[in-house]
C-alpha cells in the first residue's frame, strides 16, 4: 500500500510518463490519423498490423495512450496529496521558534556565516525587507525575538496549483470525450431546423459571402433567427470567430455549399450563325422550344470527373468543372445528347450521339448557397478553462512570484539563527539575502 | 523611411552587435559590451518602428505570413536578449544568440518568403490572433535563450573537477538556461496552449482537436515540463537537463516551421 502510493507519487514515474507521452504524441503526428485500414496496409505494409493492433490509427483514443494519461492523472493526484500537507505545514510552522533545521536552501555554511555577520537590528531589517515587498513579522517571546519575512504565498502553492490545474484539464478532456455533442446543420436561406433535445428551431434568414477586392473570401455570414414556440427570440449574424451561444449550445460557421439540385442554367443553342436561342432552365425541367423541339437537362455536375467505370461524378461540391447533360428532341427523335462543359465549350462533343450542326453552350449557372453550421455542446469546456486558470496561476506564482521565507531568531547570549527557504530560483534568493543582511 | 529601410538598418546594427559581441567575448574587453548593449537598444527601436509601420499600413497583426512571423520572432529574440543582458548578463551566450537573430533576420528577408500583405482569411480575423501569436513567439524567444545556453553547456569541454573556473562558468550557463525557461515556459503555456485553446473554441467550437500543430505545441510543452522535473533529480541535472532544453526548442522550431511544410492540418495559413 505504502509502496504503491510511493510509486504513484514518485518523480521517477513522472519522468517516465512525460517521455512516454512525448514519444507516443510524436508517433501520432507521423502516422496519419483516422484513415481506412486499407490506407495503412498500403502506406505502411510492414507496420500496418502493429498500427491496427495497437490502434495507432486512432492513437489519442487508443488504450495505450489513454492508460498513460490515466497513470499521469494518478501521478498528479498522488504527488499533490503528498506535497499539499507539507506546504500547509510550512505556512503554519513559519512562526515556530524551534524549527531548527529548515534551511532547505541547502547552504548551511551561508546560514552560519550570515548569522555571524548579522549586525543590523530586526527593525532595520524589517524596513529593508519591506522595501523588497516582504511581509514582515517580529514576534517577541521571553528572551527570544523572531523575525519572519516572506513573500510569494501563491508561489508556495505554485507547483500544486499547476498540478491541480492539469488534473482539472484532463478531467475536462474526459468530460468532453464522453459527453460532448456536435450536430452539423446545412441550411439554405429560409430553411429552419429543430434542434434535437432543445425546445427551439434555428432558421437561416440570409447567407452572405463577402469578398476582398482581389477575389479572395473575406467573410461568411449567416444571419439566423432562434425560434421558440413560433416566436423569434433572437437574431444574430454568425461568422467565423463569432459564434452564437444559446441555451448551452454554441453555433459555429464551419462551411458552406451550393444546393446544386436547385440550380438555374442558362444555355445557348446555335442552329446556324443567324439562328440562336437562349433558354433558362433547371435540371429535370423539360422546355418546349417550338412546336416539335424540346430540351431537357437531365443532370448537372459542378466538378465533372469520370470514374474507372466511365460513370460521371462530381469530385467536389465546388464549381470547378461544371457540366450539364443536355438532351434535345425533335418530333420524338433525339437530335442531341451530350455533356456541355462550361470551361471547355469546344469539347462539348463528349457522348454526343447525333452528329448535327447544333451547338450548345452553357453560358451561366447559379445555385442557391447553403450555410453549414455546427452546433456543439461540451460540458468539458468550463472545466478546461478552470484548469487553465489554475495552471497559469500556479506557473506565474512559481516562476514570477516565487515563495521566499527568511527567519532570524535572536536569542541572547547565543549568536542569532538564520533560516531561509525558497521554492524556486534559490540562487538569486541567496544573493538577495546576502545583500539584505550584510 | 519605409518599413524595409528601417528593417535593413536594424539588420546592419544587429550584424555589428554580433561582431562586437564576439570581439568582446574573445578579447575580454568589457568596454565593448556596454557599447554593443546600447547599439542593440537602438537596433530594437528601429526594428520596432519597422514592424509598427507595417502594422499601421496593413491594419492587421504583424504576424500573418511566414515573413512577418519570422521577423516578429527575431524581434522577440532581440527583446529577450536585451532583457537578459540587462538583468542577468548573458556573457558567452550573448554573441551566439545574436548569431541566431541575424540568421532569423536573413531568413525573413530572403526572397523565398513573400513580403506583400495578403488579406486575412475569415479564420484569422480575431483579436486572439494578436494574443495567441505574440505571446507564443515572445515565450519562444526566451526558450531560444535557454537553447543557446544549453548548447554551450553541452559543448563546453569536460575538464577535471579541479578546474574551478570552468565549473563555475558551466554552472552559470545552467542557471542561465533555467532562468530563461522560467520566464519562457509560463509565457508559452499562456500564449500557445491556453490562448490557443480559447481561440480554437471560438473559431471551431472545440478547444482541442489533436491537429498536428496542436500536438506539436503540446510536445514542446511536455519537453519543458520534463526539463523542469529532471532538474529536481540529482543525477539528471546538468547534462541531461541541457539536452532536454535543446530538444524542447527544436520541437518548438518544428511546431513553427516543420508542421506547416511537412504535416497537414488546420494551421496551414501561416
Amino acid at each position: 500500500m505504502r509502496s504503491t502510493f510511493g510509486f504513484l507519487s514518485s518523480l521517477r514515474l513522472t519522468i517516465f510518463l512525460l517521455i512516454a507521452i512525448i514519444i507516443l504524441a510524436i508517433i501520432g503526428t507521423l502516422i496519419p490519423q483516422g484513415q481506412d485500414i486499407d490506407f495503412y496496409r498500403h502506406q505502411f505494409p510492414h507496420l500496418s498490423s502493429l498500427i491496427i493492433s495497437l490502434k495507432l490509427n486512432h492513437l489519442y483514443r487508443s488504450p495505450l495512450f489513454l492508460s498513460l494519461v490515466f497513470l499521469f492523472l494518478l501521478n498528479l493526484l498522488f504527488c499533490t496529496l503528498k506535497n499539499l500537507p507539507l506546504r500547509f505545514r510550512r505556512l503554519k510552522n513559519s512562526v515556530d521558534f524551534t524549527s531548527e533545521d529548515r534551511s532547505l536552501t541547502g547552504d548551511r555554511h551561508l546560514a552560519v556565516r550570515l548569522a555571524e555577520k548579522l549586525e543590523k537590528t530586526p527593525e532595520k531589517l524589517r524596513t529593508e525587507l519591506k522595501k523588497r515587498r516582504y511581509q514582515v513579522k517580529i514576534i517577541q517571546k521571553a528572551d527570544q525575538k523572531l523575525l519572519l519575512a516572506r513573500k510569494g504565498l501563491v508561489g508556495l502553492f505554485g507547483t500544486e496549483l499547476v498540478h491541480l490545474g492539469l488534473l482539472v484539464i484532463i478531467l475536462g478532456g474526459l468530460a468532453s470525450a464522453l459527453f460532448s455533442e456536435r450536430i452539423t446543420l446545412a441550411l439554405s436561406e429560409g430553411q429552419s431546423e429543430e434542434i434535437m433535445g432543445k425546445n427551439f428551431r434555428l432558421r437561416l434568414d440570409k447567407f452572405i459571402t463577402e469578398f476582398y477586392p482581389d477575389g479572395s473570401v473575406k467573410d461568411w455570414k449567416s444571419l439566423v433567427s432562434i425560434i421558440e414556440n413560433d416566436q423569434v427570440q433572437l437574431q444574430k449574424a454568425i461568422e467565423v470567430n463569432h459564434p452564437l451561444r444559446y441555451r448551452g449550445l454554441g453555433f459555429y460557421q464551419t462551411s458552406y455549399g451550393y444546393d446544386w439540385g436547385r440550380c438555374r442554367l442558362s444555355l445557348e443553342l446555335k442552329f446556324s450563325e443567324q439562328d440562336r436561342k437562349r433558354v433558362e432552365l433547371s435540371p429535370g425541367e423539360r422546355l418546349l422550344l417550338d412546336q416539335n423541339l424540346t430540351i431537357v437537362v437531365s443532370s448537372f455536375i459542378p466538378d465533372f470527373q469520370i470514374d474507372q467505370l466511365g460513370q460521371a461524378f462530381s469530385r467536389s461540391a465546388e464549381p470547378r468543372n461544371p457540366a450539364a447533360l443536355v438532351e434535345v428532341n425533335q418530333g420524338g427523335q433525339q437530335i442531341f445528347f451530350g455533356w456541355i462543359f462550361y470551361h471547355y465549350p469546344e469539347q462539348s462533343s463528349f457522348h454526343r450521339k447525333t452528329p448535327l450542326i447544333l451547338e450548345i453552350r452553357l453560358l451561366s449557372f447559379t445555385a442557391p448557397q447553403f450555410s453549414v453550421l455546427e452546433a456543439s455542446s461540451d460540458p468539458g469546456t468550463n472545466l478546461v478553462w478552470i484548469g487553465s486558470f489554475l495552471l497559469l496561476l500556479g506557473l506565474m506564482g512559481s516562476f514570477y512570484l516565487p515563495y521566499r521565507e527568511l527567519k532570524i531568531i535572536i536569542r541572547q547570549p547565543n549568536p542569532p539563527l538564520t533560516i531561509f527557504y525558497a521554492r524556486k530560483n534559490r540562487q538569486s534568493f541567496l544573493e538577495e539575502i546576502e545583500r539584505i543582511i550584510l | 523611411m519605409s518599413e524595409f529601410t528601417l528593417l535593413a538598418l536594424a539588420f546592419i546594427i544587429y550584424l555589428l552587435v554580433t561582431l562586437l559581441g564576439f570581439l568582446a567575448y574573445l578579447g575580454g574587453k568589457k568596454r565593448l559590451q556596454k557599447t554593443s548593449y546600447f547599439l542593440s537598444l537602438s537596433g530594437l527601436v528601429l526594428h520596432s518602428a519597422s514592424i509598427l509601420y507595417r502594422t499601421i499600413q496593413s491594419g492587421q497583426a504583424p504576424f500573418t505570413s511566414m515573413y512577418e512571423s519570422v521577423n516578429f520572432l527575431a524581434w522577440s529574440c532581440v527583446l529577450a536578449v536585451i532583457i537578459f543582458e540587462r538583468f542577468f548578463r548573458l556573457e558567452k551566450a550573448g554573441p551566439y544568440l545574436w548569431l541566431i537573430i541575424v540568421a532569423l533576420m536573413a531568413l525573413a528577408s530572403s526572397p523565398a518568403l513573400p513580403k506583400e500583405v495578403s488579406p486575412l482569411v475569415p479564420a484569422l480575423q480575431s483579436y486572439w490572433l494578436w494574443l495567441h501569436v505574440s505571446i507564443t513567439l515572445i515565450g519562444e524567444a526566451f526558450l531560444a535563450v535557454a537553447f543557446v545556453a544549453s548548447l554551450l553547456y553541452l559543448s563546453s569541454r569536460e575538464k577535471g573537477s579541479d578546474d574551478r573556473q570552468a565549473q563555475i562558468r558551466k554552472e552559470k550557463l545552467d542557471l542561465l538556461a533555467y532562468r530563461a525557461v522560467a520566464i519562457g515556459f509560463p509565457l508559452f503555456t499562456l500564449g500557445a496552449l491556453v490562448f490557443g485553446m480559447i481561440w480554437a473554441n471560438q473559431a471551431w467550437g472545440r478547444y482541442w482537436g489533436w491537429d498536428p500543430k496542436e500536438v506539436w505545441s503540446l510536445i514542446t510543452w511536455l519537453f519543458y515540463a520534463l526539463y523542469l522535473h529532471t532538474r529536481l533529480v540529482m543525477g539528471w541535472k546538468g547534462k541531461k537537463s541541457a539536452l532536454i532544453a535543446v530538444l524542447g526548442f527544436l520541437s518548438a522550431l518544428f511546431t513553427f516551421f516543420g508542421v506547416n511544410y511537412l504535416l497537414s492540418g488546420l494551421h496551414s495559413y501561416v
